[in-house]
């Protein structure tokens, strides 16, 4: 599970150009749209598409994307959950 | 009138308040081709969507789209270009003579054909003529042989309707009599998979203000109006484009904002600019394009705007899709329909009304008498343009006085290889060229990391230069935004393709995408420093900032206050070379650009910056009518100290040519800078040489290392820049005080 975190963090500074963040200092548990990070509706699209590439997982609501990209953590059960399920 | 008279030439002695008038119309939309097919489907409320054919797509079944159907292009011409000659063609029917101008919106120009190129792999052998938008309007402008300048506007969704703003300018400032004006865009996988990235496309096709709706359909099409100033109506005339309004959200690159900040703010100038009351509006023709956000934030503007009370509305994209550039001008066309049928066009699509919008739109297409129609358009950027259109026979609008001539720098600064300003002018001072590339990371030094994460080479140039163009002119924020740009931000437009490519056209990059157009890079300045008047980003090849200044000119509120103008151009290691000619020649490749910020002159202050001449550069006697615009030879001896020439690389016989021919009417005998040897080839390199000129012309000198064997003083007289080849593009600095 940390592992996965820790591939998140690495995989959401490279899509959104977070230059200045270091993977520490993003906490898992944090609001993560309108959160530290500075993240917007924009950058949640990035992610989607980042997690449709990467997972294979679609996020084509904004009921569901609200929900995955609620904290680092959120995302990282729903990509666990999912990727369980289809594998 | 003449017909070549440039938007920069000195207002006409005021005829009767010429008022402009639609006196051609050419139209391709998914509803047909033509007035009579527009109007006969727009009676049915026919809907054009269907999924896309175009180009192959690996979805299992293709979004809906609104296609023109059974048109081919012919040759090797991008479909854009062929979309708009066609719309040309028609509009001009029995015209006598060809229009004065060209204006047009274009936001993706020959994106489909470059397009295919790069599925062939990103390389091509010859560079390739029809990628840039102003290529479109250059291609109108060469086949109905138009003696005047060829404009044109990249504001993305918002583009047709900017255009036909600016062309409406031209003509009631008497610098033109007949302007062909409007806008056209073909689908392209950019904008195709684009939108869809964003999760604003309705996969069962777009349902303006439906509580159901999803998003908008990606249209294609090309709407151009014949306008032509005249006091009273010319006989045939559909109907009179009567006033314009234009503004920026500053809000967000792709989401309006909420409350339709912006909108409002778009409507009430376009009203006031048509002299009319929000009462006196007989329907508006919406936006509408079906997106949860976009239809929100304009249905609360249209409530508030209206009291409450809010005129018959409809939106009519879910019949044409949203085509983009070509929407603004093919809705001014169903205005001018609207009042010339006596129709409201149903809300087609949008079959139950969202209580939430404060909104219901006509559902059905009905007869009315309308005597005025209200015509939104908006886009990403928060780039907003409302059109107003009247009857013929009504009262003319108020005449408005002309605007003082030339604007004051408050400040400049410019980019280049050699570094900022400073830099630049120390290199220039010792004889030494500012070619290179400057690092990303010292484009925007002054600004935090986070501010520009999302940037990419161009927009953090833009922003650097704003931002350091600002500092020097001092506290006061600007109110509007003109840039210029060559090619557009081709680091993320290249990236989104790359990455679409590489998925086999399942994945797009949504940052890539609202990055990639045009007048993104102006959307963030004017957002960083809140500037919610017009924001126009216009694109013109090597002329770009000329284009720029010549638009803010003719559009900026009497009452500006303090305005930005810049240009710039990113070196992009693969796009640029095969796009840009001139790039293409140059050994070490090069990139910059410089801002201005500017107020309407006033006596006694600084550098006075005044747009000049813009017109073909290849007609008979184009350089001698610059030279008269410029006060004829002894008035160029007298105004100007020395010459700063661009003549961009592919270009260098032309402009060689020009300029002997230049030199030669008029025995200049100050000083001539090559600039271009100095800034290296870019595009945007003439806003770097009118920083340069507006520091020369502070310090009353040039730098003797740039001058030859001529005297570097100005001795109070100002600067004359020319810009060379293809097209002739001039504009003056002057020192404060001078006439």
């Amino acid at each position: 599970m940390n592992d996965l975190i820790e591939q998140l963090k690495r995989q959401i500074i490279k899509a959104l150009a977070l230059e200045d963040v270091v993977p520490e200092a993003i906490d898992p548990d944090a609001q993560l749209v309108g959160g530290p990070l500075g993240i917007d509706s924009i950058d949640v699209l990035e992610l989607v598409m980042l997690v449709e590439k990467e997972y294979g997982l679609v996020i084509d609501s904004k009921e569901l994307g609200a929900r995955v990209f609620t904290s680092l953590r959120t995302l990282a059960d729903y990509v666990r959950e999912r990727s369980a399920r289809g594998a | 009138m003449s017909g070549s008279v440039p938007p920069g030439a000195p207002d006409a002695e005021p005829m009767s308040a010429p008022r402009v008038f639609i006196c051609g119309v050419g139209i391709l939309s998914p509803l047909g081709r033509g007035l009579a097919a527009t109007a006969a489907a727009l009676r049915e409320g026919r809907r054009g969507l269907a999924p896309l054919e175009l180009f192959a797509c690996p979805f299992e079944t293709p979004l809906p789209v609104g296609e023109v159907r059974g048109f081919a292009a012919a040759g090797d011409l991008p479909r854009t270009h062929a979309l708009a000659l066609a719309a040309a063609a028609d509009a001009l029917e029995g015209a006598e003579g060809p229009p004065d101008a060209v204006v047009l919106g274009v936001t993706t120009g020959g994106m489909l054909s470059t397009e295919e190129h790069l599925k062939k792999g990103f390389r091509w052998p010859e560079p390739s003529p029809y990628h840039a938008a102003a290529s479109v309007t250059e291609c109108v402008a060469a086949a109905v042989g138009c003696p005047g300048p060829a404009l044109t506007v990249a504001t993305a969704c918002s583009s047709g309707a900017a255009a036909l703003k600016l062309a409406l300018e031209m003509l009631r400032r008497g610098r033109v009599a007949s302007v062909l004006a409007g806008g056209a865009d073909s689908l392209c996988r950019l904008t195709y998979y684009g939108f869809n990235s964003l999760q604003i496309v309705d996969p069962d096709g777009a349902r303006p203000f439906d509580r159901r709706r999803r998003g908008m359909s990606v249209a294609e099409g090309a709407a151009l109006l014949l306008l032509r100033a005249s006091a009273t109506a010319p006989p045939g005339a559909l109907a009179e484009l009567r006033g314009g309004g234009l503004s920026c959200d500053a809000h967000h690159p792709a989401a309006p904002h909420p409350e339709g900040r912006g909108a409002l703010a778009a409507m009430t100038a376009a009203l006031a600019d048509a002299g009319l009351t929000p009462g006196e509006i007989d329907y508006v023709n919406l936006h509408g394009t079906g997106t949860i956000e976009n239809d929100q934030a304009e249905g609360r503007a249209v409530y508030a705007f209206f009291g409450g009370h809010p005129p018959p509305a409809s939106s009519v994209k879910g019949c044409f899709g949203h085509s983009l550039a070509a929407a603004g001008a093919i809705e001014a066309v169903v205005a001018a329909l609207a009042l010339r049928e006596g129709l409201i066009p149903g809300n087609i699509g949008g079959e139950q009304p969202d209580p939430g919008l404060l909104l219901v739109p006509e559902a059905v297409p009905r007869q009315a008498r309308l005597t005025t129609v209200l015509s939104n358009s908006f886009g990403f950027g928060g780039n907003n343009a409302v059109l107003v259109l009247g009857r013929p026979e009504l009262a003319p609008p108020p005449v408005r006085p002309a605007a003082a001539a030339g604007w004051v720098v408050e400040g400049a600064a410019c980019l280049t290889g050699a570094g900022d300003t400073r830099a630049s002018l120390e290199a220039l001072a010792e004889g030494r060229a500012c070619r290179g590339i400057l690092p990303e990371e010292n484009l925007t030094a002054h600004l935090p990391p986070r501010s520009v994460r999302r940037m990419k080479r161009l927009a953090r140039m833009s922003l650097g230069l704003a931002a350091a163009a600002l500092a020097e002119a001092g506290p006061g924020a600007p109110t509007a935004v003109f840039m210029g740009t060559g090619w557009g931000a081709l680091s993320e437009t290249h990236d989104f393709i790359e990455k679409l490519y590489a998925s086999h056209e399942f994945f797009a990059s949504p940052i890539d995408f609202v990055g990639s157009v045009h007048n993104a890079p102006a959307g963030r300045v004017a957002t960083h420093f809140q500037a919610t008047g017009p924001n126009i980003t216009m694109t013109g090849g090597n002329y770009s900032f000329e284009q720029a200044l010549a638009a803010a000119d003719l559009l900026s509120p009497e009452d500006a206050g303090r305005i930005l103008v810049l240009a710039a151009d990113e070196l992009h290691p693969v796009f640029s070379r095969v796009f840009d000619p001139s790039v293409a020649l140059d050994a070490a490749p090069s990139d910059g650009g410089g801002a201005l910020a500017l107020r309407r002159a006033s006596p006694g202050a600084g550098p006075v910056l005044t747009p000049g001449w813009l017109g073909p550069g290849t007609r008979p006697r184009a350089v001698a009518r610059l030279v008269e615009h410029h006060g004829g030879t002894h008035g160029i001896r007298e105004r100007y100290g020395a010459v700063l020439a661009g003549i961009p690389a592919a270009e260098r016989e032309t402009g060689q040519g020009q300029l002997a021919e230049f030199l030669g009417l008029t025995g200049f005998g100050g000083p001539v800078v090559d600039y271009r040897r100095y800034t290296g080839e870019y595009a945007g390199a003439s806003a770097v040489a009118a920083v340069w000129a507006q520091a020369w012309v502070r310090r009353d000198g040039l730098p003797p290392a740039v001058c030859g064997k001529r005297s570097p003083g100005l001795e109070g007289r100002g600067v004359l820049m020319l810009g060379l080849g293809a097209w002739l593009a001039s504009c003056a600095l002057q020192a404060g005080g001078a006439p």
